[in-house]
């Protein structure tokens, strides 16, 4: 009845999946033992290049070999928070102030060096001194001059809940954006905020991502975008060239909320079992010499270092004039989590 | 029953884990997104599954039951959108319209969300349905022929019903697929609750408020599980007479042969045509570039760490499967269809909560294993459980249990009657659960981006890495998306020859 093919098929069946197995077992033994006593695990909310960059350069500097994982901020702080005190990390680099000061307030942070902190401008270390600032973005808008001059731009983001400014822009609620709302909070109130919030919800274009803003305005799908002046100058890198784009950035400046100046930090976690050689990695990453050449050089972010500038053909910072905060105000990520469901855009 | 344990644990996760209560879920309940997220969900996953039916069923009938040109490379062509990931796939569209259409929106919300995912869903249905018509014996429809009914008629009332496994079940995987997707809808602009949770827990860090639109998420898959029941019905009709067997008379199309060709050629075009078009280009375009640095050698690891993690997924899904899909087919009754509708409910959670239940979990109580590839591989099982599961059944469902009877009148003890009998008979089915896990672990992104041991990287999230989604110029991704592609079509390839060879027995 049985034709014997079939048994011979099935016993090579069981004989693959038994090698497939031992292959992958002996995989799981081998990662099991390269753990070696001088290599630091580093979280980072940055993208992956950048990172990579950052761990071969801290090697270079120091033997010290670094392992990264990339995620993105939130995602990274949840996991650390759900390891808590037997997190594997012990670094973590974020993109926005205000996840690093979710772990800072959960006591998840151990202070860093006061000479570490002395190296970079002072203005966007977090008062507390939990994290020190080795980046930063502007807010900003693109436009695209095609739909509309930049003299026609809104003055400041708060008055785009003005219904003439319906279909007309893009936002995402990202990162920064969640900064921009704790910013808001701070500075008009919850009310007012909600209100806001509510207005930009009915007004504009939610496209989710800071790329996708992006790409819209510069295929002319909308006239312009809320954003990071970051996500313009990578794609005109990738273009060959700021001419080669449609779209144009355009910085508000004034103190408006629209020109809020967001740090990038980088902390050691307390649970972290290699303190001098975590704090070593942040002095060289604040370092005019060291990790902030290579922010200068492969991400078009603001190194914050004195003496190091961008050689991207960003906006000097010192033009920029955002709203004066201390980057730890930016810390109640929770009422503007709140506010942002109750508006309806996430 | 361990095994359905192990599927619970993310649900246990949701309920248990502080955070969650009733003021909490009535005010996310009444706020106004839900209702929107819900309707749009509900919309998706139903205008997705009826696309896919359709296709499917329709493709499997062309190249299984009609005089078609060419059937046996199109058997293979039509089942390879399986190979490209649905946010791949989305990438690649978003990209083509950038690029061709760029102030075009065709593509983004509802319609395009359902056209752009069902091209890359209806292979789901397609292969278990082709597996189920190779497999059917045409002497029931020929009866009916016999007496007097049409061929139409014989199919829908003699044919189709015995299809209904076979269609529930890759049913089954789309719908529960759409409640989970994430890449693609963000990337088509179209929210749902999915959407919706992963970036509460990703941008806004809120994961109580995103384990309670879990919580909504899973009283709907749980509904979707019984309707599926209902649908299904019972296992039916395994054959038993004598001898083998004949391969059906095909339906001759005559001269429309053409038309049907040129319409399988314009969807394989829109299936597999945009994207590898795009991934073509981009890899042209990376090695044209004069600063092509292109790290090769990370593109092979990752190549090896995802064809590894697949491996030992498939392996292991499959032996843990075996029992559910057992159970469930030889003794129906309430405890084993609660066992296997369990492994279910995962299936229909975001990667990111079940990855966030596993971490909280592994770190507690099985430290050892956090970030390691075997709890990669466990939480990937956890996933796709049910995809083996599902495959099995049809291949269980063949296997009657009339040849074990006989086995054992023979004198065969019950075990050896398992493995020489059921076994062989059932193998089809557990290789094609076998394939889909394999594919669905290399496709996966989310829970690997939370999971993968800290230095090694899979395809998928080196080419998230590249991207992000955020960077439309397809050259960095390209060589991942094209690695990716490949190292999942070759199981499929591997997969549907097997099912080209006409069986030796029956």
């Amino acid at each position: 009845m049985f034709v014997p093919t079939t048994r011979r098929k099935a016993v090579t069946w069981l004989a693959t999946a038994t090698a497939a197995a031992a292959l992958v077992f002996g995989a799981a033994k081998a990662q099991g033992t390269t753990a070696a006593p001088t290599t630091l695990t580093l979280y980072s909310g940055q993208h992956e290049t950048l990172a990579d960059a950052l761990a071969a350069g801290f090697f270079e500097a120091t033997g010290i070999r670094v392992d990264v994982r990339t995620g993105k901020d939130a995602d990274l702080v949840n996991q650390i928070i759900e390891e808590g005190g037997r997190s594997p990390a012990d670094l973590f680099l974020s993109e926005e102030p205000g996840p690093m000061n979710a772990l800072a307030s959960r006591g998840l942070l151990a202070p860093v060096d006061p000479e570490t902190l002395a190296k970079v401008q002072p203005s966007l270390n977090p008062g507390t001194g939990d994290w020190v600032a080795v980046a930063a973005r502007s807010r900003v808008i693109f436009y695209n001059p095609q739909l509309i001059d930049e003299s026609a731009l809104p003055k400041g983001i708060l008055e785009l809940t003005d219904p003439a400014w319906k279909g007309k822009f893009a936002y995402a609620p990202s990162g920064a954006f969640v900064s921009t709302v704790t910013y808001l909070i701070n500075a008009i109130g919850e009310d007012q905020t909600l209100a806001w919030l509510k207005g930009i919800q009915a007004n504009g274009l939610n496209l989710q991502k800071n790329g996708a803003v992006r790409d819209a305005v510069e295929a002319g799908q909308v006239a312009f975008g809320l954003s990071n002046h970051y996500y313009w100058y990578l794609l005109a890198q990738s273009r060959g060239g700021e001419e080669n784009l449609a779209s144009r950035v355009h910085y508000m400046g004034g103190g408006d909320a629209g020109a809020l100046l967001l740090a990038s930090g980088a902390a050691v976690l307390k649970s972290s079992r290699h303190q001098a050689e975590a704090q070593r990695f942040l002095a060289w990453l604040a370092d005019a010499q060291g990790g902030q050449q290579i922010i200068a050089n492969e991400s078009p972010q603001y190194p914050l270092a004195l003496g190091v500038s961008s050689p991207l053909g960003l906006k000097p910072i010192e033009e920029l004039s955002p709203p004066a905060i201390d980057q730890n105000s930016l810390q109640d990520l929770d009422k503007a989590k709140e506010l942002i469901i109750q508006a309806g855009i996430i | 029953m361990l095994v359905a344990l192990l599927a619970l644990t993310p649900v246990a996760y949701l309920l248990f884990r502080g955070g969650i209560s009733l003021p909490l879920l009535l005010r996310e309940l009444s706020s106004p997104t839900t209702g929107i997220l819900v309707t749009n969900t509900l919309l998706l996953a139903l205008g997705v599954t009826l696309t896919c039916a359709g296709l499917g069923v329709a493709l499997a009938l062309l190249v299984v039951r009609t005089d078609l040109p060419a059937r046996p490379l199109l058997t293979v062509l039509f089942a390879l959108p399986l190979g490209i990931p649905s946010f791949v796939g989305s990438y690649t569209w978003v990209a083509t319209f950038y690029e061709l259409a760029p102030r075009s929106t065709f593509i983004y919300g509802l319609p395009g969300a359902v056209i752009i995912l069902s091209l890359a869903m209806y292979p789901y249905i397609y292969l278990p349905v082709v597996a189920a018509l190779r497999g059917l014996d045409p002497a029931q429809e020929e009866a009916a022929r016999s007496l007097g009914t049409s061929a139409a008629v014989a199919f829908f009332r003699v044919t189709l019903p015995q299809l209904r496994t076979a269609i529930a079940g890759g049913g089954l995987i789309v719908a529960l697929h759409m409640f989970a997707e994430f890449g693609a809808l963000e990337l088509l602009r179209f929210r749902t609750l999915t959407t919706a949770i992963v970036q509460r827990v990703t941008v806004l860090s809120a994961p109580e408020a995103a384990r309670t639109l879990s919580l909504v998420l899973a009283v709907g898959s749980l509904a979707l599980l019984v309707l599926d029941l209902k649908v299904r019905g019972r296992p039916s009709a395994a054959r038993t007479g004598g001898g083998v067997a004949r391969a059906p008379s095909l339906w001759r199309l005559g001269r429309s042969r053409w038309l049907w060709l040129g319409a399988s050629g314009f969807l394989l075009t829109l299936a597999l045509g945009v994207p590898l078009s795009a991934m073509g280009g981009g890899l042209v375009r990376l090695l044209l570039r004069p600063d092509a640095a292109f790290d090769w050698a990370r593109l092979i690891g990752a190549t090896q760490d995802t064809a590894q993690y697949a491996l030992a997924t498939a392996l292991a899904a499959s032996i843990a499967a075996i029992p559910v899909s057992l159970l469930a087919v030889r003794y129906p009754g309430r405890l084993a269809m609660l066992t296997e509708r369990s492994t279910w409910i995962a299936h229909s959670l975001p990667g990111v909560i079940v990855s966030l239940a596993l971490v909280y979990l592994s770190v507690r109580w099985l430290y050892p294993i956090y970030q390691t590839s075997s709890m990669l591989v466990i939480g990937y099982v956890i996933l796709y459980l049910p995809i083996a599961v599902g495959a099995q059944q049809v291949g269980f469902g063949h296997a009657s249990p009339q040849f074990d009877n006989v086995a054992r009148s023979l004198g065969v003890r019950s075990l050896a009657t398992f493995f020489r009998v059921t076994l062989p008979l059932a193998l089809p089915g557990i290789a094609v659960g076998a394939v889909l896990v394999m594919l669905n672990v290399g496709k996966e992104l989310t829970m690997t981006l939370l999971l993968h041991p800290t230095g090694t990287r899979t395809l998928a999230t080196a080419l998230w890495a590249t991207t992000e989604g955020e960077v439309l110029d397809f050259a960095a991704a390209a060589p991942y998306a094209a690695a990716l592609v490949a190292i999942t079509a070759i199981p499929a390839f591997v997969m549907i020859r097997q099912t080209l060879r006409r069986p030796a027995r029956r």
